[in-house]
């Protein structure tokens, strides 16, 4: 059998015998389950593709598997409370988590304890990384999400407090999720609140761009990948889809029924926790309080699958398959550092290991300048394609094309032999 | 020959003239005996046809070319026709617009007198009528002539010139503002005169002081008066410049600029929808037609370093410097004015009274204040203002601490009135200069304001600042606390003074002083509304500021403001629910902080806030009700009684059912059964509270209610009779519908609890407990258990015989309603009859030993004859429901012997239509029934 290329991590509270257990996303056939203890909400994190974290239901330990070792913890990460939600950045340079009203900020390759964020007033319920990682967003229970600049945040000057970049601070109650959209900088920000409301905001600016008032609590929240639909998981178990650039084609619209993909995903219960959308942008999984997760086509809106748990859902999360997640044979590259408690700690520690201090903060700093490179890069790359397909000189073309014939002249007859080779091998009486 | 010599000497004859006689008259002399008059032509006799005129039937084009005549009565009356003219048709104006600015534009700087103030009177009207985006093609040319006449060689036109500006301030601030480089040079040229004798120029420059006020004799009115208008004209045109400035947003400017509630509104309008809305309208949402893929301009990431353009920073005022370059030429001048107008007063005072001013001096001096404050808010951005704030420190702080701060609490001096004439010629005067009369107690606000903007930010040089810094707190602690009234503008300057001087100066005990001197005025009794919400306001902007200042943090003040919140909010009830809604902002953002204090006076006050009769939640508008039930989320501890209250809020019907619904989950949130919750939060409500609130909610009806209803007796409820065995109340409409609504959602909740089983069990002791004896039940209550128990009820569990009972009187009495219902059949009660008949079927096909139980009351032999139309009715209702059937065929006995009765007692009369249909139905069912059982003998049966 292939190894799939998109999996669905699950877990949830209730199991008495696996932590978290992986799905094929097309069979819903279980792959793989993680053992000990169960994760709470929002913190189930793959890091690099190596390893999987999550943190102890209502402990305050991180535990941490590699990928491929699905029976055995790697390493505890003691916190100082328990952690109400973890993200680690997608390059795998930084883990973040929340730990009551603080957010604290692990390097990866040292292990240290870069800052703690005590900028929230009440519990931090939800953290999210642009995919950049230049950037992250933390929402809590004070109605505030705060973006943060990673660059800021690490800066070794201590008698600063870093500061937030943005406060966002249009909900009137708790955030219960956020999500952050692609493209860095630029992306999109979505909030989803117990006022009954999902807010959409622009990172860059930090100005809000759509408010979605709502008949219930909104439990969780979502893009799919261009950023077409919002999806919404409500307190009563609905799941509620938002349109967010409607084609207004009016010879399309006379003839429909129904009302612009403004439209509701039935099915659950109660709750819905979590939500994720596949990387085509077709299947939607969501976890539910019910104590199931389902997926869903999202062009037709039916549950395709119900996936039934032993407890509330805590976290449900489509990936693409990590490289090694199958084959128990293989290491991680680099292994995991103990990772410390305090601010620091290695001053005291290994002050004599003579270690140098890498930090990235430059290269996020100067990003301005790579966007615009990159877009100048992009366009003249777009520019050559056209150049060369609509004013290719003949003259070039055709020494290409000679040469391209040759190539294949020679692949066929590597093949050939190789053809030869194997029949003869077959052929040949043992 | 002779004689034709003779002949022509006749042709010229000499004419001899003697002495003594008249000299004749000249054959070719003109008679000058007539009198001339001057031929007027006031009106002209050949109409102008081609357009409309005025009532000297001149046509615009010739008023228009009459202003360029030499005379100047003649220019004055063709503006006056010209004015009548476009008052009368102002259609000409749109035509004409251009020909008529250039033409008006060019008698400004006319010599005579009245056609100049002729011509200020048109433009003032033309401005009254032309928006500002129609004359900004124009406006260059408008000032151009304005820069001409400001600088032009005779005072009295320059004079004039003021009133022209004037006009163009009044209506068109923002096109004057584009272009301010010229006009502030135009105003130093009023004022002053530039010093570049030879030399000595190259060693001022460096200085930067080239410049001296001039002093001319000739005007019209004292040179401090003249300078007063100039400077009032300065003051204006800058704020117009400021206003101009696109608002930046942040702490400082917000809070000395606009109410300190306004947080500057970004450059996207965002999207507010509403789900329902969504779904149902047809237009699209799009989103991204606001962003696109660049970063709005508001972003404050930069793709590129923006380019400096080159030329441009001396022309305007968009750079730092070249506010600052400005700023180096003007201050010394206002400091010039400003010593003048003191030593002017103190020539005639003895020094212990220095402080005492005359109302003019008084005006220069406020005028020189504001425009320095409005010199500092040019600066087009935060960080540049206080690069500003720096310089002007550096610069002139030696210089205002010692004119300024010298005699610094000012006072008003009591002018003598024993000069009539003199005053009367200077009240005439200062009629032309039309400076308002300045209070001191603005003055030195004023002066705090531009004060403190200099103060320093870090306790750096306390010493230095301290002793002027003092002076300043002492006067604002003072005119606070004293209870001096105060206009709105003061206080919103006060208050600027205050959070600035909170700010920088970071002391606790400094910052005490300052807040409770605030507070003082606060807790005034009559307070207009604005001023109110300003003081909100304020503090909350200060509350919100907590964070990066720690002596803020635990500022007794605050602590004590925000506790008396809530006592405020219930104090103020309905009255005013503006005021409310500031309050229940600032109660929210509190409360979101965890703040204890106010947590706490929250808990105490909230059971008045929330009581369903006149607490704040029912009163205010349906905003301030969501805020308020947001608010609910952030309480430590929800007691009973406030349960009780809330309950009751949610029954009653004063808040919509929508609202009842979400202050429903909002307390399912709370309690421990909800299964959200993210870190340690501990629950606010008992499990045993929060049950009996859902099921109180459920009832919908408090037990005193309940209770009156049943000794209210009959005259409301409908009678009991044997097929209602229940005398059922029937609610209004509206109360029906909402209590419908609510009984969805505590169905909900209830639900969600975890187990169905144990759920059920508790609504079955409650309804055994507390309902099972009542004789008169409300409709809604009836329908609304008989949902609950069907949707909670699982299959493994048996209702006791008690309840069971009391649902199927419940049930056959809705039954029986709703046959009356029926009969009155009007459309309105539709969405009722629905919700009662789903209720009473979905119990029956849930509970199949209800409707057995239902059946059993039906006793025929009981009913009396017109009730027996009514059960057939019944009957072949629950026949005809699908669902049902198979429920009824177990008990097709207990069914056939009630048809059987029926048919016995209805025999007496003639068979009805009720009885045809009954027996009709129930034959289908059977056989339908029969022939499910045994296949395709029934079939045959059938035929």
């Amino acid at each position: 059998m292939a190894a799939p290329l998109e999996v669905i991590l699950t877990s949830d509270s209730g199991s008495p015998l696996w932590n978290s257990t992986v799905f094929d996303l097309h069979s819903g056939s279980s792959l793989l389950s993680y053992r000990g203890g169960n994760s709470s909400a929002r913190t189930l994190v793959v890091l690099r593709g190596e390893f999987l974290l999550s943190a102890q239901l209502g402990k305050n330990v991180i535990n941490v598997w590699e990928i491929q070792r699905k029976d055995q913890l790697q390493q505890k990460i003691l916190c100082p409370g328990v952690v109400t939600c973890l993200m680690a950045s997608p390059n795998g340079l930084f883990i973040a988590a929340g730990v009551a009203e603080a957010v604290y900020l692990w390097e990866v390759c040292t292990g240290k304890l870069l800052s703690i964020l005590s900028r929230h007033y009440q519990d931090v319920t939800c953290l999210k990384f642009t995919d950049d990682s230049s950037h992250f967003v933390s929402g809590g229970k004070d109605n505030l999400a705060l973006v943060w600049s990673l660059s800021s945040v690490i800066q070794l000057d201590l008698n600063h407090a870093p500061e937030p970049r943005y406060v966002l601070s249009r909900h009137s109650l708790p955030i219960t999720d956020l999500h952050c959209g692609l493209m860095g900088v630029q992306a999109r920000v979505a909030t989803a609140s117990l006022d009954q409301t999902v807010k959409v905001w622009e990172l860059s600016s930090g100005e809000l761009l759509l408010s979605v008032l709502f008949d219930v609590e909104i439990m969780s929240v979502t893009f799919d990948p261009s950023e077409y639909f919002l999806f919404c998981g409500g307190s009563d178990g609905n799941i509620f889809q938002v349109s967010l650039c409607s084609q207004s084609l009016s010879r399309d619209k006379s003839f429909q029924s129904d009302n612009d993909g403004n439209q509701v995903f039935k099915g659950h219960r109660n709750l819905v926790t979590c939500l994720s959308v596949s990387m085509d942008g077709t299947i939607l999984a969501s976890g539910s309080h019910d104590e199931t997760v389902r997926l869903w086509d999202i062009q037709s809106k039916q549950s395709i699958r119900c996936l039934t748990h032993k407890g509330p859902v805590t976290n449900v999360v489509i990936m693409t398959a990590p490289a090694n997640m199958f084959l128990p044979d293989t290491r991680p590259a680099v292994p995991l550092p103990r990772f410390s408690r305090h601010l620091h700690a290695s001053e005291g520690d290994v002050g004599d290991a003579g270690e140098v201090c890498v930090r990235l903060g430059r290269y996020t700093q100067e990003e301005e300048e790579t966007y615009l490179q990159k877009a100048e890069r992009l366009n003249s790359l777009m520019n050559a394609v056209t150049d060369k397909s609509v004013y290719g000189d003949g003259e070039n073309t055709k020494v290409r094309v000679a040469e391209l014939e040759e190539e294949v002249q020679t692949l066929k007859k590597i093949n050939k032999d190789l053809y030869d080779f194997s029949s003869q091998l077959l052929t040949k009486p043992t | 020959m002779k004689a034709k010599k003779k002949k022509r000497q006749d042709d010229f004859q000499k004419v001899k003239l003697k002495v003594g006689k008249k000299k004749p008259k000249a054959d070719n002399a003109t008679n000058t005996n007539f009198r001339t008059k001057g031929i007027h032509l006031s009106e002209q006799l050949k109409r102008d046809t081609s357009g409309p005129t005025t009532h000297r039937q001149l046509g615009i084009n010739d008023l228009l070319s009459q202003l360029h005549h030499y005379n100047a009565n003649v220019k004055h009356s063709a503006l006056l026709g010209l004015k009548e003219l476009l008052s009368l048709t102002p259609s000409l104006l749109e035509q004409h617009l251009s020909r008529l600015l250039s033409e008006v534009a060019a008698v400004f700087t006319d010599k005579d007198g009245n056609v100049r103030v002729a011509a200020t009177r048109v433009l003032r009207f033309i401005a009254q009528c032309v928006p500002a985006e129609r004359v900004a093609p124009f406006f260059p040319l408008l000032s151009a002539h304005l820069s001409c006449a400001m600088t032009h060689i005779e005072t009295a036109i320059q004079e004039d010139s003021m009133k022209y500006l004037d006009v163009l301030l009044e209506h068109y601030p923002a096109l004057l503002a584009a272009r301010p480089a010229v006009l502030l040079t135009n105003f130093l040229e009023l004022i002053s005169h530039r010093q570049n004798s030879g030399g000595a120029k190259k060693a001022q420059e460096v200085k930067g002081t080239n410049w001296a006020l001039s002093v001319s004799i000739d005007r019209t009115v004292t040179s401090q008066q003249w300078r007063l208008s100039v400077l009032l004209r300065l003051g204006r045109f800058l704020q117009a410049v400021v206003e101009e400035r696109p608002v930046e947003e942040g702490d400082m400017s917000v809070a000395t600029e606009g109410v300190f509630g306004s947080t500057g509104e970004g450059r996207l309008k965002p999207l507010f929808l509403n789900w329902e809305e969504l779904t149902y309208s047809k237009a699209g949402v799009k989103v991204y037609e606001h962003s696109g893929a660049k970063p709005t301009p508001r972003s404050s990431y930069r793709l590129r370093p923006e380019v400096a353009p080159g030329g441009a920073v001396g022309e305007n005022l968009d750079s730092a410097e070249a506010v600052q370059s400005f700023a180096a030429t003007l201050v010394p001048l206002l400091l010039e004015v400003w010593v003048e107008a003191s030593a002017s007063d103190s020539s005639w005072n003895s020094t212990d009274s220095a402080h005492l001013l005359t109302p003019d001096a008084m005006s220069v001096m406020f005028q020189v204040l504001s425009i320095l404050q409005l010199l500092r808010k040019l600066a087009p951005q935060q960080e540049q203002q206080e690069s500003l704030d720096a310089w002007f420190r550096k610069e002139y702080l030696g210089d205002f601490k010692q004119h300024f701060m010298k005699n610094f609490p000012y006072g008003t001096q009591d002018t003598p009135k024993h000069k009539k004439k003199v005053d009367l010629k200077r009240s005439k005067q200062s009629a032309a200069v039309s400076a308002p009369a300045v209070e001191p107690l603005a003055l030195n606000i004023t002066l705090c304001q531009v004060m403190v903007s200099l103060g320093q930010r870090q306790g750096l040089s306390r010493e230095t600042d301290g002793d002027w810094l003092t002076l300043l707190r002492t006067f604002v602690r003072d005119t606070l606390s004293t209870g001096v009234k105060l206009s709105y503008r003061q206080l919103h300057m006060l208050l600027g003074t205050v959070w600035k001087m909170v700010l920088t100066q970071r002391s606790k005990t400094l910052t005490e002083d300052l807040l409770a001197a605030v507070y003082v005025y606060y807790k005034q009794k009559n307070l207009t509304l604005q001023t109110r919400s300003l003081l909100l306001s304020f503090y909350s902007k200060l509350y919100l500021q907590e964070q990066g200042h720690t002596h803020l943090a635990r500022s007794k003040v605050l602590c004590r403001w925000l506790a008396s919140l809530p006592v405020q909010l219930s104090q103020l009830g309905h009255r005013n629910p503006f005021l409310s809604e500031r309050l229940i902002l600032s109660i929210q953002a509190a409360a979101a902080r965890g703040n204890k204090d106010l947590l706490n006076s929250l808990q105490t006050q909230a059971c008045r806030l929330y009581d369903p009769q006149e607490g704040v939640v029912v009163l205010l508008p349906v905003e301030s009700q969501q805020r308020m039930v947001q608010l609910l989320y952030f309480l430590p501890k929800m007691s009973q009684p406030l349960l009780a209250n809330l309950s009751c809020c949610c029954t009653a019907g004063r808040i919509s059912a929508g609202l009842a619904a979400s202050l429903i989950r909002i307390i399912h949130l709370r309690s421990s059964l909800s299964g959200w919750s993210v870190g340690s939060q501990e629950v606010a409500l008992q499990d045993v509270d929060y049950i009996s609130f859902l099921f109180s909610t459920l009832t919908g009806f408090s037990s005193d209610k309940l209770a009156s209803l049943q000794e209210a007796g009959d005259e409301s409820a409908l009678p009991c009779s044997p097929l209602s065995p229940l005398s059922l109340y029937p609610t209004p409409l509206e109360q029906f519908t909402h209590h419908w609504d609510i009984v969805e959602e505590v169905c909900h909740c209830l639900e969600t609890l975890g187990s169905k089983s144990q759920c059920f069990d508790i609504l079955q002791n409650g309804i055994c407990k507390y309902l099972t004896k009542l004789a008169v039940v409300p409709d809604s209550m009836a329908a609304g258990l008989l949902r609950a128990v069907s949707r909670l009820l699982d299959l493994s569990v048996l209702p006791i015989e008690p309840v069971l009972r009391f649902l199927s009187q419940c049930c056959l009495s809705l039954l029986a309603l709703l046959i009356t219902l029926q009969q009155e059949a009007p459309t309105e009660t539709n969405h009722k009859r629905e919700a009662i008949w789903g209720a009473c079927i979905l119990a029956l096909s849930t509970v199949p030993r209800l409707l057995r139980m239902v059946l059993q009351l039906l006793r025929v032999g009981d009913l009396s004859e017109e009730e027996l139309p009514q059960l057939g009715q019944v009957l072949s209702m629950l026949l005809q429901h699908t669902p049902l059937h198979n429920q009824l065929l177990a008990n097709t006995a207990l069914l056939q012997e009630i048809i059987q009765h029926l048919t016995r007692y209805s025999r007496t009369a003639t068979r009805e239509q009720w009885l045809t249909d009954l027996l009709y139905c129930y034959s289908l069912t059977v056989s339908h029934g029969s022939s499910s059982h045994r296949g395709n003998m029934g079939l045959q049966d059938m035929y």
